[in-house]
């Protein structure tokens, strides 16, 4: 989701979203374990620094090199996928900072043991998702960052400031994969950003590059894939499954499953 | 109320603009005519902020805005139709119209923001039927109408048209031109780019003909229309 919503509003393929989730499971684990603040109190200063830190790899990293070319400012986001992984080694050395689960502890359902964090997982990813449809439809700004993404030069005409814009895109996608990181990755260290990058470009390829909700299907969808396959074949093919299906959509079907294969341009 | 001065812009190393001087008086309809690719575009998005400018300057109640940015510009009371409506397709045509007034939202009250709606919606009644479709299921008359309303919504001092009668048929093209002249008799000052150069003289009260990024003649538009060459090359007559 962070994904498209940076693509859309800017065209930039952030390859740094993996390590927005890392910061916000590094900063969370930091906050809530070194420094014994009350988990929710940690979880939510660890996902607004991390949204900061969007912000400011847009104004530092992104910004600058607007006149210079798209791929230029692709490329940037994998200088800054690097960076951030090397902050995360210089400052959290240890392979896993666990967080504390949520709620801990286990429940049966349906006969399947099931650990209680998948609750967090599925209620806050909801809250999100619902959180973020409403910004984009309801709000004067959520709807003029999609008039920036359906047509940046127009929306420039209308009085909006499309860099100004696309330095929310990157906090609020920073804010999201900080969630994501939080929840989903109790542990986690600062190689994770890779593996979750992968695995969030992967959901928003099946969803369709720059179909918001499109990722949340396609984050589903992956996630089923890959607990079927280690459940059927081996866990030990769960991580390959991203690559494998992330290479395949785009060889058949670039726009995605749900993409629109043509655009409406007037 | 604009002037322009010695201006000249530049795509890469092509130079679209050349030493270009221009004013717009307060009041009036201004336009500007000249072939497909003669720079007419390139001298509203000039005006707009939307490409840069290499020399020279644009001054608008004397102030100079030459590389504003475009959003500032739009604050100033500068509104632009761009070339080809450009409405966005996917939002509705309420959204649209609310988007026209982005700039002002926060300093307006919600009340004068509905009230210009209103206006907007007595001068184009059909947009106020269609104001829950996307924008990208109206017709071409009907997204003109739209990108104009969309435009008025920023209130603006001065109104930049670039080509609005463009794909259009003879009707809808003749709705339109009433509803701007209703705006100008308002008090609204326009500058109008158009290909038809007869419709564009004949509501005009100055006309500038541009060839290659300069003004080639420019003249009261009455003038411009009993001119053999303008009757020649650009009235087909
Ligand atoms: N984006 C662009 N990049 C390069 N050249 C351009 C671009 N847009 C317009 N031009 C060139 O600038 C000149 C003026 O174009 P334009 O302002 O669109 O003309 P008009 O609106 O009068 O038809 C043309 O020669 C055109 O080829
Ligand atoms: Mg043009």
């Amino acid at each position: 989701m962070g994904f498209n919503i940076i693509f859309s509003s800017t065209g930039v393929i952030n390859f740094a979203q993996g390590e927005f989730c890392m910061f916000g499971g590094l900063f969370a684990f930091t906050l809530a374990v070194t420094a014994h603040l009350p988990l929710v109190l940690a979880v939510i200063l660890a996902i607004l620094i991390t949204g900061l830190i969007g912000v400011l790899t847009e104004r530092l990293i992104i910004h600058p090199l607007r006149h210079i070319s798209m791929l230029v400012m692709i490329i940037a986001t994998v200088g800054a996928s690097i960076l951030f992984k090397a902050v995360g080694r210089i400052f959290w050395p240890l392979e896993s900072n666990p967080l504390p689960q949520f709620t801990s502890g286990q429940v049966r359902l349906l006969g399947i043991t099931v650990s209680r964090q998948i609750f967090w997982v599925i209620g806050l990813t909801a809250i999100a998702v619902a959180a973020v449809y409403i910004f984009y439809n309801r709000t004067r700004t959520g709807i003029a960052m999609r008039a920036c993404s359906i047509n940046p030069q127009a929306a420039s005409l209308m009085g909006i400031n499309v860099q100004r814009m696309a330095m929310y895109a990157f906090g609020l996608s920073a804010l999201l994969g900080a969630l994501a990181g939080l929840v989903n990755a109790p542990s986690t260290n600062y190689h994770i950003g890779f593996y979750l990058g992968i695995k969030g470009f992967t959901a928003a390829v099946i969803g369709g590059l720059g179909n918001i909700f499109g990722a949340v299907l396609g984050g589903i969808a992956l996630g089923l894939v890959e607990e079927l396959v280690a459940g059927i074949i081996s866990s030990g093919y769960r991580d390959l499954i991203a690559a494998v299906i992330l290479i395949t959509v785009l060889l058949v079907r670039p726009a995605g499953l749900l993409g629109k294969r043509d655009v409406v341009k007037v | 109320m604009l002037e322009i001065r010695n201006l000249s812009a530049f795509y890469g190393r092509v130079e679209a603009l050349r030493a270009l001087d221009m004013d717009v008086l307060s009041g009036s309809i201004t336009t500007i005519i000249g072939a497909n690719g003669a720079g007419k575009s390139t001298l509203l998005r000039a005006i707009s902020g939307l490409i840069p400018t290499r020399y020279g300057s644009i001054c608008f109640f004397g102030k100079d805005i030459t590389n504003l940015h475009a959003d500032q510009i739009v604050g100033l009371g500068i509104s632009q139709v761009p070339e080809g409506r450009q409405v966005f397709g996917p939002l509705t045509v309420l959204e649209n119209l609310k988007l026209g007034a982005f700039k002002r939202a926060r300093k307006t009250p919600a009340s004068e923001i509905e009230s210009d709606l209103d206006k907007v919606y007595a001068l184009f009644p059909l947009l106020k039927d269609r104001a829950g479709q996307a924008a990208g299921t109206l017709s071409g008359g009907e997204q003109q109408m739209l990108a104009i309303g969309r435009a008025l919504m920023a209130k603006p001092r001065l109104l930049l048209l670039d080509e609005p009668s463009m794909g259009l048929a003879p009707k809808v093209i003749q709705e339109i031109f009433a509803g701007l002249a209703d705006l100008h008799r308002e008090g609204l000052t326009i500058l109008l780019v158009e290909q038809d150069a007869k419709i564009a003289l004949k509501m005009s009260d100055y006309g500038y003909v541009l060839k290659t990024g300069k003004v080639a003649l420019e003249d009261e538009s009455c003038k411009l229309l009993e001119n053999e060459q303008v009757q020649k090359i650009y009235l087909g007559a």
